[in-house]
């Protein structure tokens, strides 16, 4: 073998491997699954679980919301998918939300995902076309979710209770 | 030698360097960044969960340390590994393995020092002190290389196999007593040891083991001949006699002549007679 060759590899080789244990020290993975799960992220092959979508899905019809999370949380386990993460914030803002008042921790729960599905969404511009959802856009989502977690006067406003939810 | 010899040798000459080169430029980058991934790995005793540990700042430190010890005891002759004779992707190579050295360094003491409490620091205490001290010492090669083993089995066993021990959640009651005694001792200044599952013991000990087979793969001159070595000694020894003090410098050359007398005056009588 030609001394040139085993150089270039041997350097290309080292830097590779040097990257990956860079990659894990940063990402720190728990699991063999998560560091996998990285990996396939990383080479660009990462795609969400669909059965375990539809499955969110369905719980999410029949307003199982904590279930429907935790099936999108399996489904997108890197959370890299901005539909699934725009669903979860969806499930965040149904369970949240009360005729009277909001459940605050939820609906920041369900800010932190609609925003992360904003920045996964190119050009942060998402839309979902589901005609059983009253909410299609992601900024619109979050417009909702930061109104209802904010305190204004317009809590104590008697009227609010007739205001549906989306 | 008859013209007959040098194809038969030839191939086996081609071999060996090819295999020497593989060893240089891609067993020991491999080696030393798979003790770098390991060192930091500990598996959390009630999850199972991997948790990596970046290496702390003291670790860095004693790195430095053992980094300048290899220089110093010839493990890593520097002058032999950069030098302008070499093509700019050796040197870049050569540099990408030492700075891969330099991190499996730190990370095989991560791997030995205790992650909290005051353990951590005397740890920390004896590496540094141990190593500084043997800055100004004479150490060759092998002695650092049996110095390091030592050094690093007996750090391994004093976290994964005694502290470990001491601070099982599962202990006995003999081990939590112990473990009592030296915590009431330093009124608790000794902290909490945190405590991994037995795997953290079993990767330590493979990353130590790695490490060290590392080291002793580590040329000290990458291209010297190992035919060369014994002319390497012989320079070693040269100066080595330079540093001696005069008194020792005369012993030395009365033992010399003692055993060498006869030998010497023949090559100066063959010198002569050509």
């Amino acid at each position: 073998m030609q001394p040139n060759l085993i150089k270039s590899v041997g350097v290309a080789w080292t830097l590779l491997y040097a990257a990956f244990v860079i990659w894990i020290y940063a990402t720190a993975p728990r699991t063999f699954n998560e560091a996998t799960t990285g990996a396939s992220v990383v080479a660009g092959t990462y795609a969400i679980d669909e059965a375990r979508f539809r499955a969110a899905r369905e719980l999410f019809g029949r307003e199982q919301y904590a279930a429907a999370r935790d099936e999108w949380t399996r489904a997108d386990p890197a959370m890299r998918d901005a539909r699934t993460q725009f669903y979860i914030a969806y499930a965040f803002y149904r369970e949240g939300w009360g005729r009277v008042y909001n459940d605050d921790a939820l609906f920041k729960q369900g800010l932190e995902s609609i925003e992360r599905a904003i920045r996964l969404s190119p050009e942060g511009a998402l839309r979902v076309d589901d005609p059983e959802l009253k909410i299609h856009s992601a900024a619109e989502l979050k417009a909702e979710l930061q109104q209802g977690a904010e305190s204004s006067l317009g809590d104590l406003n008697p009227l609010k209770i007739v205001r549906e939810r989306k | 030698m008859r013209d007959g010899d040098a194809p038969v040798f030839e191939p086996m000459n081609n071999r060996r360097d090819s295999n020497r080169l593989l060893v240089r430029h891609l067993l020991l980058p491999t080696i030393f960044l798979t003790v770098a991934l390991l060192g930091g790995l500990r598996v959390a005793a009630e999850t199972g969960a991997f948790l990596f540990l970046a290496p702390p700042l003291v670790a860095l430190v004693l790195a430095v340390l053992l980094m300048l010890l290899f220089a110093r005891g010839g493990l890593v002759n520097l002058r032999a590994w950069f030098t302008s004779d070499h093509a700019s992707l050796t040197n870049v190579s050569h540099a990408l393995t030492l700075l891969a050295l330099f991190f499996a360094s730190a990370q095989a003491f991560n791997s030995v020092l205790p992650e909290s409490g005051l353990f951590r620091w005397l740890f920390a205490f004896f590496f540094l002190w141990t190593l500084w001290n043997n800055q100004f010492a004479h150490f060759d090669a092998r002695v650092t290389l049996r110095s390091l083993a030592a050094l690093f089995g007996t750090a391994f066993v004093l976290k994964h196999m005694l502290l470990a021990s001491i601070y099982a959640p599962d202990g006995g009651w003999l081990k939590r007593l112990a473990g009592a005694l030296v915590e009431g001792v330093t009124q608790g200044t000794f902290g909490v040891q945190e405590s991994f599952a037995p795997a953290t013991g079993y990767i330590s000990f493979f990353t130590l083991a790695l490490y060290v087979l590392g080291l002793i793969l580590v040329p000290s001159a990458p291209d010297t001949d190992e035919r060369d070595a014994p002319q390497h000694e012989a320079t070693s020894l040269v100066s080595r006699y330079r540093q001696l003090p005069d008194g020792e410098r005369a012993l030395l050359r009365e033992e010399i002549l003692r055993t060498e007398r006869g030998r010497l005056e023949d090559e100066i009588h063959s010198t002569r007679t050509d």
